[in-house]
């Protein structure tokens, strides 16, 4: 032991007190004395003993009356009662109230030695048992902290969590799990999984993989339907395994993928469109080539030739179409191919106006611009402002009437900058109206058919006025001509 | 060949209107075009074509459907023989095959676009034998 134990020998009488110094000084104890039992507690309070030697028979405070008190200060405290053969019964008495053990007088200093020993030893013991106790204590706090350090965690996440234990019982789970699987009755837990699921076929796909019998640290990976048909979970589990790989259970982590799967649809749905729309012009193509090389029309050379012509004008087409494609891709690439700088719309417009005017000449469609004070001046990528002027000033220009007009005009609010475009044209019917800026939608008339183009102008042009964070709207009547409206936020 | 029908092509794109009419036309029979389902029907009721040549995809998607129906059910026009000429085989990931969708279809053959004008002539000229062996 690296410090000596502290002994502390209360007795009132001066033969006894020096004998066990002596006696116990010798053995290597520290050693205190006190001649009553006032002087004795008032040192007990002023610092730890280890074993305390109490005289039953003193003046003042009563050894028994001393033996609780201490026994109050400290618990662990050794008491050892020195005691005449005539007080044995207030010995036993004192034991009762605490005291260890107890010396009858006379003693010799050998069995004062062994009884000293032995307690000091039961002192040790007390105090590791005192110390491993705590320590549990505090293993218990940090473990509790730990549970609920997971468990805030595991309600905070997204993703659905749920476990089961070796019995298929549900033990832990989070508020996204509930959500998702629409999960009753969670505030009785510890039952089986399927009795908190409405939903027959989800109890049996997860009580499947919950209860595969997996050897390896595989994982599983399944898509899941719930009652509600539009979503779709992706669920992901592993078996849950303590540090010996032992398996306690499972654990399943849902996903949301009903987004993505729709993102995935919307994508498909696209890719079949534009190969249908490749696919139109290209058969035409090759159906001309194939009248001509075959010659079962029996064309002149001169016909031979108008068929090639129009042949060699549905390759345009595809070329134009292939064109606005890449046009499209560009612009939801976004920042990297925009190079934004401060563009001033009525200078990009009156271009425009003067690049159409012979075509308005040939349509018989007046085309001009109304005249009024210049707007501010937008953040903006230049090409990609022209491509969309281009598109709506084109298709105010084809699907108009003769001797029709064209007018662009600019206005200014606090926050946007409007370029608005109206034509006398055929108009737009209210039944077309919110389809107009899909992707290849190409409004019915009777005029149609004499005017190119791919269908994917207007959504070129939506797709533009997005990205620069503005909007367009469009308002139209049969017969009277449609307004585009362009709004683009300006800096002030 | 002995030549003679007249053949009704309808098509909302009007480079196979002309091509189909050239090639059919040099070959000796009497062609109409319509561009749309509804210009069909009446070209139909108007002229009783020998053979309709039909595109499926016109102004809706469903519009070759709807017209061959309407034909089909109607007791005075459900022998004329209907070519369908489609893209949608291939472009929109449907399957066609006359043995599983022809009943509803209701349509006596079809070919994919575009179509060689032998393969043309051939259809054309066996679909018109078979109807007049069951007149």
């Amino acid at each position: 032991m690296s410090t000596p134990a502290r002994i502390l020998v209360v007795d009132d009488e001066l033969g006894i007190r020096e004998g066990c110094r002596r006696v116990l000084a010798e053995e290597g104890y520290a050693i205190e004395l006190a001649e009553d039992g006032m002087v004795g507690l008032a040192k007990v309070q002023e610092k730890p003993y280890d074993l305390i030697l109490v005289d039953l028979m003193m003046p003042g405070i009563g050894g028994l009356d001393l033996i609780q008190r201490i026994h109050e200060l400290d618990p662990e405290i050794i008491l050892v009662v020195i005691t005449g053969y005539a007080a044995i019964e207030t010995a036993v008495e004192a034991t009762k109230r605490g005291a260890y053990e107890y010396l009858p007088k006379p003693f010799t200093p050998e069995a004062l030695s062994v009884l000293v020993k032995r307690g000091i030893e039961k002192r040790d013991l007390r105090l590791e048992a005192r110390r491993l106790y705590q320590e549990r204590e505090q293993r218990l706090l940090e473990l509790a902290g730990e549970k609920s350090r997971l468990r805030s965690i595991i309600g905070c996440m997204a993703d659905g969590v749920l476990v089961t234990n070796l019995e298929h019982q549900l033990v832990l789970w989070n508020a996204s799990a509930v959500r998702m699987l629409e999960l009753i009755g969670t505030d009785e837990p510890g039952k089986a999984i399927g009795h908190y699921l409405r939903d027959p076929a989800l109890v049996d796909s997860l009580e499947r993989i919950m209860n595969a019998k997996d050897e390896g640290f595989s994982m599983i990976t399944q898509e899941i339907r719930t009652a509600d048909p539009s979503s779709v979970l992706m669920a992901q589990m592993a078996p849950v395994r303590d540090e010996q790989g032992r398996v306690l259970g499972a654990v399943a982590v849902l996903r949301d993928i009903t987004k993505l799967k729709e993102i995935d649809k919307v994508k498909s749905q696209f890719v079949s469109m534009v190969a249908h729309e490749l696919r139109a012009p290209l058969a035409a193509i090759e159906g001309w080539l194939e009248v001509v090389l075959s010659g079962e029309a029996g064309g002149s050379e001169e016909q031979n030739r108008a068929w090639l012509l129009r042949a060699k004008e549905r390759a345009n087409s595809l070329l134009a179409l292939v064109q606005d494609l890449l046009e499209i891709n560009k612009i939801e690439a976004g920042k990297v191919a925009q190079k934004m700088e401060s563009v001033q719309l009525t200078d990009v417009l009156a271009k425009i106006i003067e690049f159409f005017r012979p075509e308005a000449g040939r349509h018989r469609v007046s085309l001009r611009m109304k005249p009024s004070v210049a707007p501010p001046a937008v953040q903006a990528d230049v090409r990609d402002m022209e491509k969309l002027f281009t598109n709506l000033i084109s298709n105010a220009i084809k699907y108009n009437v003769e001797n029709g007009s064209v007018t662009v005009e600019t206005s200014q609010d606090a926050h946007f900058v409007g370029v608005h475009i109206r034509d006398t044209g055929v108009g737009v019917s209210s039944a077309d109206l919110p389809r107009i800026f899909d992707d290849f939608f190409r409004a019915e008339t009777k005029k149609r058919d004499k005017i190119s183009g791919t269908g994917l102008g207007l959504t070129i042009a939506k797709k533009i006025v997005d990205s620069h964070l503005g909007r367009i709207e469009v308002e139209s009547r049969v017969g009277q001509g449609s307004t585009f409206s362009v709004y683009l936020p300006y800096n002030k | 060949m002995k030549a003679g029908g007249k053949i009704l092509l309808v098509d909302d794109d009007p480079d196979f209107l002309e091509m189909h009419k050239a090639v059919l036309r040099n070959h000796g029979y009497e062609v109409l075009t319509a561009m749309s389902g509804r210009e069909g029907l009446e070209r139909v009721r108007a002229e009783m074509p020998d053979l309709i040549i039909l595109d499926l995809m016109m102004e809706k998607h469903d519009a070759g459907f709807s017209f061959s129906k309407t034909l089909k059910t109607d007791p005075l026009f459900k022998r004329i023989p209907i070519l369908m000429v489609t893209s949608v085989a291939e472009a929109t990931g449907y399957r066609f095959s006359l043995e599983e969708d022809g009943y509803w279809m209701k349509t006596d053959d079809f070919l994919d676009k575009p179509v060689l004008p032998a393969v043309l002539l051939d259809r054309v000229g066996r679909l018109l034998e078979k109807k007049d062996e069951n007149p």
